[in-house]
C-alpha cells in the first residue's frame, strides 16, 4: 500500500529512513519548476532538503490557480522539503546559505548564469570549505553560448529545441503543448540522474563536483528517437495528427464512437492486426510487407483501415485488438484516471494532506523493493526558518570548537 | 565511473536500451540480450543508409553487445542464467512469467527481497499491479492514457500525439535513477532490490504540476485549468517564423517590469491604458490570462519584425522569446554548438554524428560509444565469458535452430 496515500499528517517533513538517499543533505537554492522538482525527487529518494526562497517568495505562489490561496504548482514541486527563507543578496542570508552548504551532500541551484558566483555562492567557494559537495546548476540555455543569459521557460524551450514543431495536425508547422512545465520536469528528471551520477562518483573518488544540466539538453533528451532519425537517417518528422514517425500503425483511428488508440511495432503484431480486423489477407500486401514499407505507404494502408474500425465501438477494438496482443487503449483525463483501478493500484497519482487542503500530485516514479520512497506533503513557506537556522548555528558552533580543539 | 558493472539489458524499443545507454556512457558494460526475432526498434522506420537497422536503433544501442537467444527455452535458459548471475544489473520490459520461462524465476524473487546483489529494473506499460498489468502498452496509448493528448489540438477533434517519445525517453530517465539510487543503497546494504517503473506512472509523475492544479482549485482560472479547452498555441506571428514570448518573469507576486518600454518601442503604447494589461506584461503574454484577446493586437505590430529581431528585441527589454524552430536548426544553432550537444565519432569507416550525454560534469568522465551491435554478434564471446564452450552452445541450440550469432 502507498505510504502517500496515507499520509495524513500535513506538516510533518518527516523523513524516511528506508529510503536509498537517507541521511543525504540537500539545499535547494531554486524557484519555479526545474530546480525545484529536481530537489523533490531527491527529497522523495529520501534525502532530506531544505528550500531557500527569496524574501520575495518562489513566483509559483501565485501562479494560477491556487487553492485556499495557495498556488498548487508550488504545492506540486516542492514536496519532501522543508522551507526556508533567506536573502542571498545580504550578507546574513549569504553566510546561513555558505553554513547550510558546508553541511550539505547536495546543491541545487537554478539562478541566470553567473548569478551565483556573484552572490558569492558559486561552486568554487562552496567547494573550499566542502570538497565533497556535488553542486547542480540548472539553466535555460546552458552556460557558455551566445544565449547563456537569456532567460527561459517551458514554452521557450519547446519553441527553441524544436519540441513543438513535432506535433500538430498534418501540414501544420506546430501545435505547442498546452500542458506547460513538462520541459521543467524533464529537465529535472535528467538533473537527478547526473546528480545520481556524481555521488556514485563520489563513492568511488571522495570528491563531489560541479554538475550542469540545461532544459536545451534535456528537451533534446526527450527528442532523443526524433535527433536520431535525423542525424543518423535524414528524416525529419513533421506534425503528423496521432501518427508516430517510426512505426505505422500507430495512431488513432475514429471508431464508431470514440477514437482508439492503436500500436503495431513488431511484425507479428502486424499479422495480429490483420487478423483483428477481419483482413488476414492484407498481411500479405506487399506494399506493408515490413514496417519501414507501411511508413512510407501510411495513406493507403490508413485508406484500407479507416472505414474498417469506424464500423464498430471503440470498446470492440479494446477487446478485439486485446485479444490478439496488441497494444490499444482509449483517451482519459484527470477525472476519469485517477480514480482507475490501474492508477491506484500502482500508487501513480499521490493524494497528499497539505496546509491548502488535499491535493493530488504525481507518485513516485520507481518502486523500489527494499528502500520504498514516498511523496511527503509540502511545507509551509518560511516553516522551518527557526529551526533550521537553531540547528545550522549550533552545528558551525561545534565545528568552531571542534577546529580551535584542534 | 561505473566500470566493472556488468548490465544485462533484456528489453526493446526505447525505454530500457535508453537507460542501457546512458549507463554505458557513465562506464558500464551493457550487453543487450535480444529474442531471435530481434529488438523491434531495429525495424523502425527511418533506417540508417547502407544499412537495415532503424536510426533510432543505432543510437540508441551503440557500445553495447548482443546476445540472441535460441527460440527454445531450455537453451535460452541456459544461457541467460548465468549471464545474469554474473551481471550487478538486470534491466528488463518482460513479464515475470516470460522471465520465468527462461529460468531466472528463483533469481529475480532473491534480488526483489534482497537476497542477493543484483538490481533487477523491471519496466512495463501500466504498472506491475492491477487489471491492465499483463496488457501490452505503447508510447502512444500511454500519452491517451494519462491525459497528455489532451493539451495539443482542439478538443473534439482528432487527437495529436506529442512527436517525443516523452513516456518512454522519461521511464529511461527515470530508469537510470533507479539503477543509481540502488546502487548507492547496495554500497551500504550490501543487498540488491528490484525497481518496478512504468510508461504510464512516468507520464504521471512528469505531470504532477497539471495532477495538482485539477484536484481543487479556488476558481477556473490559468492554463493548467482551462489548458485543454485553449485553442491552439501556434506562437505569435511576425513577419516571417512564429515566436513565443513572455513577459513578467518568476519572482514574487507581482514580476518583473520591461513590458513597458517594449510595448512602446514596438509602437503599441494603446496597451498601458488597456484594462486587460498589467505593467509587467504578464497577464497579456506567455500563458496569460488574456493572451488570446490580445494576440492580434500584439501581432499587427509584430508584422514589421522578423522572428529572431522581434525575438532579440523582447530579450533587450528582459522578456523571455524564441522563434519556432525545427530540430534540425536547433541543433546546429551557435547555443547548441557553442554547448557541443552534437558529436561525431567514426565506426566501420563511417562517421556518425551523436547527441551527447544530456549534462556536463566537472570531472566525471564519459565513455564516447560510437558503434551498435548486430543481432546476437557477440553470443558466442558472452557465452564463453560465462563459462559456456562453444561446442556446448551449438549443442545446448539444438538442432536447425538459428541463434543469429552467425548471421
Amino acid at each position: 500500500m502507498s505510504d502517500a496515500r496515507h499520509a495524513s499528517s500535513p506538516v510533518t517533513g518527516a523523513t524516511n529512513d528506508r529510503a536509498p538517499l537517507a541521511g543525504l543533505k540537500v539545499l535547494d537554492v531554486s524557484i519555479m519548476a526545474a530546480g525545484p522538482w529536481t530537489a523533490a525527487l531527491l527529497g522523495m529518494l529520501g534525502a532530506d532538503v531544505i528550500k531557500v526562497e527569496p524574501p520575495a517568495g518562489d513566483g509559483t505562489r501565485w501562479a494560477l490557480p491556487v487553492q485556499n490561496g495557495m498556488g498548487t504548482n508550488f504545492m506540486a514541486m516542492n514536496v519532501n522539503k522543508k522551507d526556508i527563507t533567506l536573502d542571498l543578496k545580504g550578507d546574513e542570508g549569504r553566510a546561513h546559505a555558505l553554513t547550510l552548504a558546508r553541511g550539505a551532500d547536495i546543491v541545487v541551484q537554478n539562478f541566470r548564469a553567473g548569478v551565483m558566483e556573484r552572490l558569492g555562492l558559486g561552486y568554487e567557494v562552496m567547494r573550499e570549505t566542502n570538497s565533497r559537495l556535488v553542486y547542480c546548476s540548472i539553466s535555460g540555455f546552458g552556460e557558455s553560448g551566445p544565449l547563456r543569459h537569456a532567460g527561459c521557460s517551458d514554452p521557450i524551450m519547446q519553441a527553441f529545441s524544436g519540441f513543438a514543431r513535432l506535433n500538430g495536425a498534418p501540414g501544420e508547422a506546430l501545435d505547442a503543448f498546452r500542458f506547460t512545465g513538462f520541459i521543467d520536469l524533464s529537465t529535472a528528471a535528467v538533473a537527478v540522474e547526473s546528480i545520481l551520477a556524481a555521488l556514485i562518483d563520489r563513492e568511488r573518488t571522495g570528491c563531489g563536483q560541479e554538475v550542469r544540466v540545461s532544459m536545451l539538453e534535456a528537451s533534446l533528451e526527450m527528442q532523443s528517437t526524433r535527433v536520431a532519425e535525423w542525424l543518423l537517417g535524414g528524416e525529419l518528422m513533421r506534425p503528423n495528427g496521432s501518427a508516430a514517425a517510426a512505426f505505422a500503425p500507430d495512431r488513432a483511428y475514429p471508431s464508431l464512437d470514440r477514437e482508439i488508440f492503436v500500436s503495431v511495432c513488431r511484425e507479428s503484431e502486424w499479422r495480429a492486426f490483420c487478423r483483428a480486423l477481419d483482413m488476414p489477407g492484407l498481411a500479405d500486401d506487399p506494399r506493408f510487407a515490413t514496417n519501414p514499407l507501411r511508413v512510407r505507404n501510411r495513406a493507403e494502408l490508413d485508406g484500407i483501415v479507416e472505414p474498417v474500425v469506424a464500423q464498430r465501438p471503440a470498446i470492440w477494438w479494446l477487446r478485439v485488438f486485446g485479444r490478439n496482443g496488441i497494444a490499444c487503449g482509449l483517451a482519459h483525463d484527470f477525472e476519469t484516471f485517477r480514480y482507475h483501478q490501474q492508477i491506484v493500484e500502482n500508487d501513480m497519482v499521490a493524494p497528499i494532506a497539505t496546509p491548502w487542503g488535499e491535493v493530488v500530485v504525481g507518485g513516485v516514479p520507481w518502486h523500489f523493493s527494499e528502500t520504498p520512497c514516498a511523496v511527503t506533503p509540502p511545507p509551509r513557506p518560511d516553516e522551518h526558518t527557526a529551526e533550521i537556522l537553531a540547528t545550522a548555528s549550533a552545528d558551525a558552533k561545534t565545528a568552531e570548537e571542534v577546529g580551535s580543539d584542534a | 565511473m561505473l566500470d566493472g558493472l556488468r548490465i544485462v539489458e533484456f528489453a526493446e524499443g526505447v525505454a530500457g536500451p535508453l537507460a542501457g545507454l546512458r549507463l554505458s556512457e557513465l562506464g558500464a558494460d551493457v550487453v543487450k540480450v535480444e529474442r531471435s526475432s530481434g529488438d523491434y526498434m531495429r525495424g523502425a522506420y527511418p533506417t540508417a543508409p547502407g544499412g537495415t537497422d532503424g536510426a533510432a536503433f543505432i543510437d540508441l544501442n551503440r557500445g553495447k553487445r548482443s546476445v540472441a537467444l535460441s527460440e527454445s527455452p531450455a537453451a535460452a535458459a541456459a544461457l541467460l542464467q548465468p549471464l545474469v548471475e554474473r551481471a550487478g544489473v538486470l534491466i528488463t520490459d518482460q513479464q515475470d512469467d516470460a522471465l520465468s520461462v527462461l529460468g531466472l524465476a528463483g533469481i529475480i524473487a532473491a534480488s526483489e527481497r534482497g537476497e542477493s546483489r543484483l538490481i533487477h529494473i523491471s519496466i512495463s506499460p501500466w504498472g506491475r499491479r492491477g487489471p491492465l498489468s499483463s496488457r501490452k502498452g505503447s508510447e502512444l496509448t500511454a500519452q491517451a492514457m494519462t491525459g497528455y493528448t489532451r493539451y495539443l489540438g482542439v478538443q473534439g477533434e482528432p487527437a495529436r500525439r506529442l512527436g517525443a517519445d516523452v513516456a518512454s525517453v522519461g521511464t529511461g530517465t527515470f530508469a537510470v535513477q533507479a539503477v543509481l539510487a540502488a546502487l548507492y543503497s547496495r554500497a551500504r546494504t550490501g543487498k540488491g532490490q528490484r525497481v518496478d517503473l512504468s510508461l504510464c506512472n512516468s507520464l504521471l509523475a512528469m505531470k504532477s504540476i497539471h495532477l495538482a492544479a485539477q484536484s481543487n482549485p479556488d476558481k477556473y482560472e490559468g492554463p493548467r485549468v482551462g489548458g485543454a479547452y485553449h485553442p491552439p498555441e501556434l506562437g505569435w506571428k511576425t513577419k516571417d517564423e512564429p515566436v513565443f514570448m513572455a513577459f513578467g518573469g518568476s519572482v514574487g507576486p507581482t514580476g518583473r517590469a520591461g513590458w513597458v518600454d517594449f510595448v512602446k518601442e514596438v509602437g503599441l503604447e494603446k496597451l498601458l491604458e488597456d484594462p486587460r494589461c498589467d505593467k509587467n506584461g504578464r497577464i497579456s503574454t506567455g500563458h496569460g490570462a488574456h493572451v488570446h484577446e490580445l494576440r492580434e493586437v500584439y501581432e499587427e505590430a509584430f508584422t514589421n519584425y522578423s522572428g529572431e529581431q522581434l525575438a532579440d528585441l523582447i530579450r533587450k527589454h528582459r522578456g523571455n522569446a524564441s522563434v519556432y524552430q525545427r530540430v534540425d536548426r536547433t541543433l546546429t544553432h551557435p547555443q547548441t554548438e557553442a554547448l557541443a550537444i552534437v558529436c561525431e565519432a567514426e565506426t566501420d569507416g563511417q562517421v556518425r554524428k551523436f547527441r551527447r550525454f544530456p549534462a556536463r560534469f566537472g570531472r566525471l568522465q564519459l565513455k564516447t560509444l560510437a558503434r551498435p551491435p548486430g543481432l546476437g554478434e557477440h553470443t558466442h564471446e558472452i557465452a564463453k565469458e560465462v563459462g559456456i564452450a562453444a561446442h556446448e552452445l551449438a549443442a545446448l541450440k539444438g538442432s536447425g535452430e538459428n541463434a543469429g550469432d552467425d548471421a
